[in-house]
């Protein structure tokens, strides 16, 4: 389902130590390895290279787009927008999941909402938000921030909602009074869930803000893949995919990295 | 460990010294507890009264889903009874309060919390000051063998390790009655003797009431002053045996004495006729 869960943990245990980190490396990245292969075998003779440039030219312009910095100024301004969208879901989807686990009032008047936006997809929203908001950065933060929401709502609802009982008596017997047990007790029994609705967030965040871009907005790296596309420069369009999938796959790694090191009590 | 070695002993005067404490007797009258769900009325605990006075180790066993540990949550005040009173030194409790303590079988220990972190919540609560909540937890995480794992979290410690954490927790704010729900039934058995001798020195030195639940018959007679033995659904009180064993004596002869083997087979007799179908309401 992700990244994470594609491990080879039993070939990895066989092989000494020092050695299973670049093991383990090399196994990941095999497949990778193949089908660019193929990829570049293709272009050229099976398909035009114009329509599907080979890997060696889309990897050697991604990496003179970042060295040139080119695109430095669309990433930044995509990470931004990615940045504050998922950190207004996670302070928002934290708050309204706790709430609605322990409020019953509040579960009643969301629960409807989150039914009817959960299977609509974010980038229909994209029109209706330029209405809204216009072309351009608060946009894209909306679009992110509505499809981050979700697996953090969900994830920190359903957790919230099964808080072992005994961890709530527990504090109660120690004299805490009922209204400090969501900030003492509920949110910290969460965050493990609460953690993985963050890892969840980070690629679909990625999603969201390329289609809101593609739409809605003269900046950006969504943007650029557009741009490329539309002046026919195929080999930087694959370039830009291949930094944004890049970026995306270093965010969720150094997400599980940090939380790794942070979160050491789960 | 070798507090465990040392030699199990009550209190030689035990009834004096029950009429002396004043603090942590229980009293419940008439208690009832029907739970209700829908249109289905289910009573768990019935027509049930019982004494227990300040100092006194009660134990309670029934068979199982007879209601022994509604009645526990119901005396530490995490249920509400439908009828009937529980009062604490002549009180009658309004949910959960410090001045009873629960022993889980789960552990139930704050995974966010170091060992220190867990024993000194307690203190946070009854707003103690730092420097005296960190020496008071110390004080039980010595008395548990838990020095040297302060800083770790319950995900690195072993069942017995989490449950000496757990009794360390609930100790060091202090209640006057310890409730504990089967504490050693995760266990094995060398583990679980273990820590019932740990136990027994630790409501020795600090002078606890303890109603301890379990559905083990030998656990309930080897720590108990007197076992209350509950009928099957709803749970009632069936009976009380008093237990009068040499405690002078190391377990091994203890186990082994003709006091022991006969209260241990009449508590399991009175306990069998309930288990088995013939002893049904």
């Amino acid at each position: 389902m992700s990244y994470a869960d594609f491990r080879l943990e039993t070939v990895a245990e066989t092989i000494p130590n020092p050695f299973r980190r670049v093991v383990r490396f090399v196994f990941e990245w095999i497949p990778i390895a193949i089908v660019a292969g193929l990829w570049e075998l293709a272009s050229g003779t099976i398909v035009s290279s114009e329509i599907l440039p080979p890997p060696s030219a889309v990897f050697a312009v991604s990496w003179e787009l970042l060295v040139s910095g080119r695109l430095l100024p669309h990433l930044q301004v995509s990470l931004y927008r990615i940045g504050v969208g998922l950190g207004l879901s996670i302070v928002v989807g934290v708050a309204l999941g706790v709430g609605m686990a322990r409020v019953k009032p509040i579960e009643n008047f969301f629960e409807v909402f989150l039914a009817l936006i959960y299977p609509v997809p974010k980038a229909a929203l994209v029109p209706l938000a330029i209405l809204w908001l216009g072309v351009g950065t608060e946009t894209a933060i909306l679009i992110v921030f509505l499809a981050c929401l979700l697996p953090i709502v969900l994830n920190s609802y359903n957790a919230a909602r099964n808080v072992d009982r005994n961890l709530i008596w527990s504090a109660r017997m120690m004299g805490m009074p009922a209204w400090k047990l969501p900030i003492k007790v509920v949110v910290p029994a969460t965050i493990p869930s609460i953690l993985t609705g963050i890892r969840q967030a980070i690629p679909i965040a990625f999603i969201a803000l390329v289609s809101a871009e593609l739409i809605a907005s003269n900046r950006g790296v969504g943007f650029e893949i557009l741009r490329h596309g539309q002046i026919g420069n195929y080999t930087s369009m694959f370039a830009v995919l291949v930094v944004i999938s890049g970026t995306a796959f270093v965010a969720v790694r150094g997400y599980e990295w940090l939380e790794r090191r942070v979160v050491t009590w789960t | 460990m070798n507090r465990t070695q040392t030699h199990r002993q009550h209190p030689s005067n035990a009834e004096s010294a029950h009429e002396t404490m004043v603090d942590g007797h229980v009293t419940i009258t008439e208690l009832e507890k029907v739970y209700e769900s829908g249109d289905e009325r289910t009573t768990a605990i019935e027509d049930f009264s019982v004494t227990v006075p300040s100092g006194e180790f009660l134990g309670v066993v029934g068979p199982s889903g007879c209601g022994k540990s509604t009645l526990l949550y119901l005396v530490a005040g995490f249920l509400e009874q439908t009828t009937g009173t529980i009062a604490v030194d002549s009180d009658p409790i309004d949910g959960p309060g410090t001045d009873r303590g629960v022993v889980f079988q789960d552990y139930a220990l704050f995974p966010w919390r170091t060992v220190m972190g867990n024993v000194t919540y307690g203190l946070e609560e009854k707003g103690v000051g730092k420097e005296k909540r960190q020496a008071t937890a110390q004080r039980f995480i010595d008395m548990m063998d838990l020095d040297g794992f302060e800083d770790k979290y319950p995900k690195e410690l072993s069942g017995g390790m989490k449950q000496r954490v757990a009794l360390a927790r609930t100790l060091a704010y202090d209640p006057k009655i310890l409730l504990m729900d089967e504490p050693f039934g995760a266990l094995d058995q060398p583990l679980r003797e273990s820590l019932q001798d740990h136990l027994i020195d630790i409501w020795r030195e600090l002078e606890k009431t303890v109603i301890f639940i379990t559905h083990d018959v030998e656990e309930a007679v080897y720590l108990s002053e007197r076992v209350l033995i509950m009928t099957r659904h709803p749970g009632t009180k069936k009976t009380t045996v008093n237990i009068e064993l040499d405690r002078t004596q190391p377990r091994e002869e203890l186990v082994l004495s003709d006091e022991y083997t006969t209260t241990k087979n009449d508590v399991w007799q009175s306990l069998r006729e309930e288990t088995t179908p013939g002893g049904e309401h």
